[in-house]
């Protein structure tokens, strides 16, 4: 029997809790055993995090803030010695980013409008396992963070002060109370409904016997995506909206432009004054299907055609479950401000192909048409990591999920 | 009203557009026991028309649900073989091979094409002259009656059996009853339509397909929930109550269907825009590079169709140039690979006819149709046609003399 990860908040009435950590952990060992035994000793420890239980405190209890983590097997690990399972289907080089240019900068993808940070020059988040950490509170996820640490100092070979794994890099995110993004505008109102999630996310079985393993499970998409307020905060509200879709206040889906190019805006949304992610607004809050040239180039319009039957791949329908973030920059304004995007999905074909596609993201940054775009709303968003990882199903009897692949029983 | 031609491709005399509207019309008929008020054949009968979202990618979609993508690819790439067999989203292709300088043989190009069968019988049925000069407007050259009907001179025999003959030599029977029982084969056995992608002939890819996939889907199915609310059906209980399940897995039943669903729900209407037919939405060209560049503007040669309708695509170097299809690289994610065949391409192209829906309307209770289906589960790898695809690609690997393809090994289909 087996089961998705926790972690992946896709049933209703559960809510992802409001802060995000996301570790890269890079195999400082070639054997794919030795790394497994390493990652098992970490679960353990994350589970004992979750009932609130500290390696360094033993008999003591905290707060576990309902912390939730999931496990994620990136494609270099594969490569690893000792391997019992082949790469999954999901994980070949077509379903990957490239990456940067070794002087920095480069596209995500070819066909597509997002590149990396001219001061990114490796990607890290192409490490062989990840580990999202959900949790209620700052400290529940931070603290996983350092408890990595601590285990695998405790761990390392004396010799080499080296163990198995490292944590190669992590980034942090919060969820916002208001239900909207750092441009302002309302983010996440029209993704999936809650009852066509799973046949998005679950990987479905194929007759492909070497790929059994990963069936039930989940392939995740992670972009670190910052955006460029200065450029943003130069738009007029009107060009703001016709990027995005919706209206700037209410969040309202554009349905039309008058003769002035002013825009329109749903008629009777949000129904009876109530914010556009208040339940009573989820059958509107999907953008109708519009006919001008205009709306169908903003972001909302781009990202999902209104194509019926998610279950199908070629809907370009994700699951998404990203967080905001903000952090110091030695650069003006002083900070970074994004989105930690994360997405699932049974194939990551899905994503990679919105994003190439023409007419939906395809050579697109965000949104409108980039002809007639200037150079600066061309970078609006530029990519900081990325990366697609397997999440393997939970089946009984693992040490963790995917412990299998690594030779462990 | 009458619909144009598709993709107002052709200018047709009055009396070829009379012809095409009966073909309409008669599919219409033979599915009067599935028509509701959900759909309509007249698109002028729907108020505040808004164009629907019915699209979805070409690849063949069941050798990979049943396999995987690599084998999906090798079998859809397998000359007419694979044409015939998988090349069933409404969309077909033909890979052209020339020999380069030292003689060997390679793709050159490949001819994708998504124009009705049933169109094109229409034409030849009624008038061989223009349909030798669309064949020769769509192909580049004119080709012998021959070629087209199997004999020397089509206008001497009857309409019956012009359409037996047409269906022998290119466009096989459609599954239409009466060219079956007049043992038309269904696949053409002439090498015009076989050697070149000159409209579709998988009898799944006909007209009355389209239609019905549509016309079942424009009901407002519901499920009771066990405390007496209702809600819309969902696509497994859709396709099993209709017993059709085995469509629910491919790309383009389940996007017509449902789209027609979901707006019956809300009470619109549907109809096909005209002209009727069965269009090549986009194509990702910036994943097409040669030598690093994406691919010239002249190797993508779209036809058959005004702009926003096209129904034909020849991609890939003229006979002039030096390069062949396989120079061509495909930039997919991190990988960079030879574009060796149909399959590649389709992924990127977007295939749908035009769909209109009007405006919302109640649904009046005695309107509902409420489906009970006990077990709403599909699996799609354990559908009937899955083990066709299994033997397909053992037959494939017989063929090429190898026991595996891309290193997959293929469990029994449960």
């Amino acid at each position: 029997m087996t089961q998705l990860q926790e972690g992946i908040y896709h049933r209703p009435g559960k809510r992802p809790g409001r802060c995000f950590a996301i570790l890269f952990l890079r195999a400082r060992s070639t054997d794919a055993r030795e790394v497994g035994e390493c990652f098992a000793r970490l679960w353990d420890m994350y589970e004992g995090l979750k009932r609130g239980e500290l390696r360094d405190l033993p008999g003591e209890t905290v707060k576990p803030g309902d912390l939730t983590i999931l496990v994620g097997i990136g494609p270099n690990a594969f490569r690893l010695t000792g391997m019992t399972r082949p790469l999954p289907a999901g994980l070949g080089d077509r379903a990957r980013f490239l990456s940067p240019k070794p002087d920095g900068g480069g596209p995500l993808l070819r066909g597509a409008g997002l590149s990396y940070a001219v001061d990114v020059r490796e990607n890290p988040a192409t490490e062989e396992l990840v580990v999202q950490a959900i949790g209620e509170s700052e400290l529940a996820v931070k603290r996983v963070v350092v408890e990595t640490w601590k285990l695998l100092q405790d761990i390392a070979d004396p010799q080499s002060a080296s163990a198995p794994l490292e944590t190669r890099t992590f980034y942090l995110g919060f969820q916002r109370d208001d239900g909207r993004s750092w441009i302002d505008f309302h983010d996440g109102v029209s993704n999936l409904r809650s009852e066509e999630r799973e046949a998005v996310i679950v990987i479905d079985p194929t007759n492909v016997s070497d790929q059994e393993w990963t069936f039930g499970g989940t392939y995740l998409a992670f972009l670190r995506l910052q955006v460029d307020l200065g450029v943003w905060r130069g738009l007029e509200r009107r060009e703001q909206e016709l990027l995005v879709g919706r209206d700037k206040l209410t969040g309202c889906p554009l349905v039309s432009l008058r003769e002035d190019g002013t825009p329109v805006a749903l008629a009777g949304c949000p129904i009876g004054g109530r914010p556009i992610t208040a339940t009573e607004n989820d059958p509107i809050a999907e953008p109708p299907t519009v006919t001008d040239e205009r709306l169908l180039r903003s972001h909302i319009q781009r990202a999902n055609h209104h194509v019926p039957s998610p279950e199908d791949p070629s809907t370009r329908r994700v699951f998404r479950q990203g967080y905001e973030f903000l952090e110091w920059s030695p650069s003006a304004p002083g900070f970074r401000a994004g989105l930690n995007f994360v997405s699932f999905q049974d194939t990551s074909i899905r994503l990679l192909s919105m994003l190439t596609q023409p007419g939906w993201l395809g050579g697109t940054n965000f949104g409108g048409d980039p002809a007639t775009q200037s150079e600066a709303l061309r970078r609006l968003l530029l990519v900081y990591a990325g990366g697609v990882f397997l999440v393997p199903p939970v089946q009984d009897g693992e040490r963790f999920p995917g412990a299998a692949a690594f030779g462990l029983a | 009203m009458a619909y144009s031609a598709p993709g107002k491709a052709d200018d047709l005399s009055p009396a070829l557009v009379a012809r095409w509207n009966d073909a309409i019309q008669a599919t219409w008929d033979d599915l009067a026991a599935l028509q509701s008020r959900f759909m309509t054949l007249d698109p002028g009968q729907l108020r505040e028309p808004s164009r629907a979202a019915v699209k979805w990618f070409g690849d063949p979609a069941e050798p990979q649900f049943c396999i995987d993508e690599e084998t999906a690819r090798a079998l859809s790439d397998w000359g007419v073989r694979g044409r015939h067999a998988l090349h069933n989203e409404y969309c077909e292709y033909a890979v052209v091979h020339r020999r380069d300088a030292t003689g060997k043989l390679r793709p050159k190009r490949v001819q994708v094409t998504s124009e009705l069968r049933e169109y094109w019988s229409a034409v030849a049925v009624a008038d061989p002259d223009a349909v030798r000069e669309m064949a020769a407007r769509t192909l580049g050259f004119e080709p012998s009656w021959r070629d087209l009907y199997g004999v020397d001179d089509p206008l001497a025999l009857d309409e019956d059996a012009r359409e037996i003959a047409f269906g022998h030599a290119v466009a096989g029977n459609g599954n239409h009853a009466r060219l079956q029982r007049a043992g038309v084969p269904a696949q053409p056995t002439g090498s015009l339509n076989r050697d070149n992608a000159l409209f579709m002939t998988h009898p799944i890819n006909g007209l009355d397909d389209l239609v019905y996939i549509l016309l079942f889907g424009a009901h407002p199915y519901t499920v009771r929930e066990p405390g007496g609310d209702r809600r819309p059906a969902t696509r497994e209980e859709i396709f099993i109550s209709q017993n059709v399940e085995h469509l629910a897995c491919r790309h383009a039943d389940p996007a017509a269907a449902i789209g027609a669903h979901g707006a019956a729900i809300a009470g619109r209407t549907v109809a096909f825009a005209d002209p009727l037919g069965m269009y090549l939405q986009s194509l990702a060209q910036d994943l097409f590079l040669i030598r690093d560049e994406v691919v010239p503007g002249e190797w993508v040669r779209w036809s058959r169709g005004q702009e926003g309708m096209r129904m034909r695509l020849e991609f890939g170097p003229g006979d002039g140039d030096d390069e062949f299809l396989d120079d061509i690289v495909v930039a997919e994610g991190a990988s960079e690979e030879p574009l060796t065949g149909g399959y590649q391409l389709l992924k990127q192209v977007e295939i749908g006819p035009l769909v209109l829906a009007g405006a919302t309307s109640e649904v009046r209770e005695r309107e509902f149709e409420d489906l009970d289906v006990p077990n709403p589960t599909i699996t799609c790898r354990e559908a009937d046609v899955c083990r066709e695809m299994v033997t397909l690609k053992r037959e494939y690997d017989r063929e090429q003399g190898q026991a595996r393809v891309a290193q997959r090994v293929v469990g029994p289909v449960a």
